[in-house]
C-alpha cells in the first residue's frame, strides 16, 4: 500500500480556542471548521480563516455537518431518535423572567435556512430528514448544489456582503476539498442511508469539477467490522471516485477498540487509499501510524476528540483537560503520571525531560522542579458557590498547548519510522509502563504493534 | 451474605476502627484533585496520615484509587465487609503497601493486612489535605 506522509487537520470548536489555532497552525497540516459554527459567527470566521491563510497558508476545510438533520440513536437510551432534540437547547423567553423553553440552536436553524429543502422543512416540522425527503432527484441535486457552494463561497461571500471589505473576498483561498453532503448510517436503517449518501456523493462529484471532492462515511460502530456493508460502502466509494474519504464510526475508540475493530480499520484503510486520500475524522497516534498504510490523515480538536460520538453525551461539568503522554499515546491525571514516578525512577527535571516530555511547556513548567508538575492539574472553586473544584484555566491550557506540541512530535516520528519501529516502539512502551499504576491501561499498545504489522 | 449493601454503611465503624488507632482528626469524603477520598485521618500523636478506601466488592478498583492517595497520605487501607476482604489478593496489596481492614457485620474491624509506610508521598499534598482536615474539622 502506499505510504503517505501523515496530516493532521486540526478542528475548530468554538472560537475560544482561536489562540490555540494561531499559535500552532503553522506547524498542522490544516483546520476545518463546523458549518454551524461558520453560520453563526460568520464574520469572525471568514477573518480568522483569512489572518491563518496569511499567517501559514494552512488550507481549511468546512464540515458541512448535514448528518446533524439526520436521526440518531440517543446515547443515553440506545433507541433510535427522530425529534432532532440534540441540536436544541434551553433558551430564555424574551419578557418572562427565567422561564425557558427548549428550541433549535440558532447556529442549526440558519443552517438549515441557508441549505434549504429538506433542511429546513425538517426543522419546521421538528422532525429528521428521511430518505423520503430525498425521493427526486432533483432535490438531491439542489441539495448538494446549495451544500458545495456554501462550502466553496460563503466564506468569501461575507466579505462581499460588507463594502470595507470586498476586495478581501478574493484573498481568501477556497476550501482544500468541499463535502458531499452525509447522513448518519444509522444501524436500524442501513440500506436506506446508505443509498442516500451515495446518491449525494455521486450528485456532488458529478457537479463539482473545480474543487477536489471528499465525502465522508459517518456510521455505527458496528459497521466498521461488519464484511457485506463495509464491502458495500467501499465499493460505493470506489464508484463515486471522490479525491478523498473520511472515515467516522461513532463511538470508535483507537484505545480502547478491540483488534477486530482495528484490523477493520487497516482493512478499509488499504481498501481506499490506493484511489484516494483517506482520513479518519476523529483520531489520533494510531491513524498517524497507519499512514504506512496509506491513512492521508486525521483530525482532532486541539485539546480533545481523537474519539468523537456522532451525538455526544453532553456533561454537565467542564471536561478536565488530562496530560498527553506520549509514551503511551494517550491522557491521564497528572496524579496517576506522578504515581509513576518512582518506579520509573525519575528523582528531578531531567530525569523527567528524558522519560516522560521534553516539550516546551513541560520545560517551562517542570524545568523550575519536578514538583512544580501538578500545575498541569491545578485546581480551584470557579464561584463561591462551586461544590467541585474544577481545573483551572491556566492548567487547561498548558495541557493543551502540551498535547499539540506531542501531537506534531508524533507526526514527524510516523514520518521517520518504519512501520516495525514504530510497533516495536509501542510494544517496548508497553512492557516499560506495564510496571507503573497505569500499566492496565496501556494494553492498547500491544493491540496496536500487533494489528500494525499483521499478516508481515 | 453480609448486612451491608452501601458503602457509606462501612463508614462508621471503619471511622471508629481509625479513631481508636490514633487519627483522631477526620474527615470524610476529603476532596483529592478530582477524587474523594472516602475517610482521611491525622495521628497527631504519630504525625501520620491514613487514607481509607470504602468498597462492598471491587477491590482491584479500590487498589487503583488507594495507589494515587498514596500521593498524599502516609498510610492506606481499604476497608470491607469481613466475608469480601476474603476473596482479596493480599499479595498484591502487600507488595504495593496497601493494608486492608475487614468490617464484621456487629460492626467491629480488624485490620486483615498492614498497611506500610511508603515513599509515594507527596509533602506537598500531604501538608494540603492535612490544612484542609485542620480547618474543616475545627470550623
Amino acid at each position: 500500500m502506499p505510504e503517505v506522509p501523515p496530516a493532521v487537520i486540526l478542528r475548530m470548536g468554538s472560537h475560544s480556542e482561536k489562540e490555540y489555532i494561531e499559535k500552532t497552525l503553522k506547524q498542522f497540516d490544516g483546520v476545518m471548521v463546523g458549518a454551524n459554527l461558520l453560520q453563526i459567527s460568520p464574520g469572525a470566521t471568514a477573518s480568522l480563516l483569512l489572518k491563518l491563510h496569511g499567517i501559514c497558508g494552512r488550507p481549511y476545510y468546512v464540515d458541512p455537518m448535514t448528518y446533524a438533520f439526520g436521526s440518531y440513536r440517543d446515547p443515553d437510551t440506545a433507541k433510535v431518535r427522530d425529534d432532532l432534540d440534540w441540536i436544541k437547547s434551553y433558551q430564555k423567553i424574551p419578557g418572562k423572567k427565567g422561564a425557558t423553553e427548549r428550541k433549535f440552536k440558532g447556529s442549526y436553524r440558519k443552517l438549515a435556512e441557508y441549505f434549504g429543502e429538506p433542511f429546513s422543512t425538517a426543522l419546521d416540522r421538528g422532525r429528521a430528514i428521511t430518505q423520503a425527503d430525498f425521493s427526486n432527484n432533483k432535490v438531491v441535486d439542489a441539495a448538494c448544489a446549495t451544500i458545495i457552494e456554501f462550502q466553496a463561497e460563503r466564506l468569501r461571500s461575507v466579505f462581499r456582503e460588507d463594502p470595507q471589505t470586498a476586495a478581501l473576498a478574493d484573498d481568501l483561498p477556497r476550501p482544500k476539498a468541499v463535502f458531499a453532503p452525509y447522513f448518519y448510517i444509522e444501524p436500524a436503517h442501513v440500506k436506506h442511508w446508505l443509498d442516500l449518501n451515495h446518491r449525494l456523493a455521486l450528485a456532488t462529484t458529478k457537479q463539482c469539477k473545480d474543487i477536489p471532492v471528499h465525502v465522508v462515511v459517518c456510521g455505527h460502530l458496528d459497521l466498521l467490522a461488519h464484511p457485506d456493508l463495509s464491502a458495500l460502502v467501499v465499493k460505493n466509494l470506489l464508484e463515486c471516485k471522490p479525491a478523498g474519504g473520511w472515515l467516522w464510526f461513532s463511538r470508535f475508540d483507537e484505545r480502547l477498540a478491540s483488534k477486530e475493530e482495528l484490523l477493520a480499520l487497516r482493512w478499509w484503510v488499504e481498501q481506499l487509499s490506493p484511489t484516494m486520500s483517506v482520513f479518519n475524522m476523529h483520531g489520533g497516534f494510531f491513524s498517524l501510524a497507519l499512514s504506512k498504510l496509506g491513512m492521508a490523515g486525521t483530525m482532532h480538536g486541539i485539546g480533545y476528540g481523537e474519539q468523537k460520538d456522532v451525538v455526544p453525551v453532553i456533561g454537565l461539568s467542564t471536561p478536565t483537560v488530562q496530560y498527553y503522554l506520549r509514551a503511551l499515546h494517550s491522557k491521564y491525571s497528572v496524579l496517576q503520571i506522578q504515581r509513576c514516578f518512582t518506579r520509573l525512577g525519575i528523582k528531578n527535571p531531567e530525569d523527567f525531560f528524558s522519560k516522560i516530555c521534553d516539550c516546551a511547556i513541560c520545560k517551562r513548567i517542570v524545568g523550575a522542579g519536578l514538583n512544580e508538575f501538578p500545575q498541569f492539574g491545578e485546581i480551584h472553586y470557579s464561584t463561591p458557590n462551586s461544590k467541585r473544584a474544577a481545573q483551572t484555566p491556566a492548567a487547561a491550557k498548558r495541557c493543551r498547548y502540551h498535547f499539540l506540541l506531542n501531537r506534531i512530535k508524533e507526526r514527524d516520528r510516523v514520518q521517520r519510522l518504519s512501520l516495525p519501529d514504530i510497533a516495536n516502539e509501542c510494544a517496548a512502551s508497553e512492557k516499560l509502563w506495564s510496571k507503573t499504576v497505569i500499566g492496565p491501561s496501556s494494553e492498547h499498545l500491544q493491540r496496536w504493534a500487533e494489528v500494525l504489522t499483521a499478516g508481515d | 451474605m453480609t448486612k451491608f449493601s452501601r458503602e457509606s454503611q462501612l463508614l462508621e465503624p471503619v471511622a471508629r476502627f481509625a479513631k481508636r488507632k490514633g487519627f483522631g482528626l477526620q474527615s470524610v469524603e476529603l476532596p483529592f484533585y478530582k477524587y474523594r477520598i472516602d475517610l482521611y485521618g491525622f495521628s497527631h500523636k504519630n504525625d501520620a496520615t491514613v487514607a481509607i478506601e470504602l468498597k462492598l466488592k471491587n477491590w482491584k478498583r479500590a487498589v487503583e484509587q488507594t495507589m494515587i492517595y498514596q500521593l498524599c497520605a502516609d498510610l492506606v487501607y481499604i476497608a470491607m465487609p469481613e466475608i469480601s476482604a476474603r476473596r482479596v489478593d493480599k499479595s498484591e496489596l502487600e507488595s504495593n503497601g496497601i493494608g486492608l481492614i475487614g468490617v464484621r457485620d456487629s460492626g467491629t474491624c480488624t485490620c486483615v493486612v498492614l498497611a506500610k509506610r511508603h515513599v509515594e508521598v507527596h509533602l506537598p499534598y500531604r501538608q494540603l489535605q492535612i490544612k484542609y482536615l485542620k480547618e474543616t474539622v475545627s470550623a
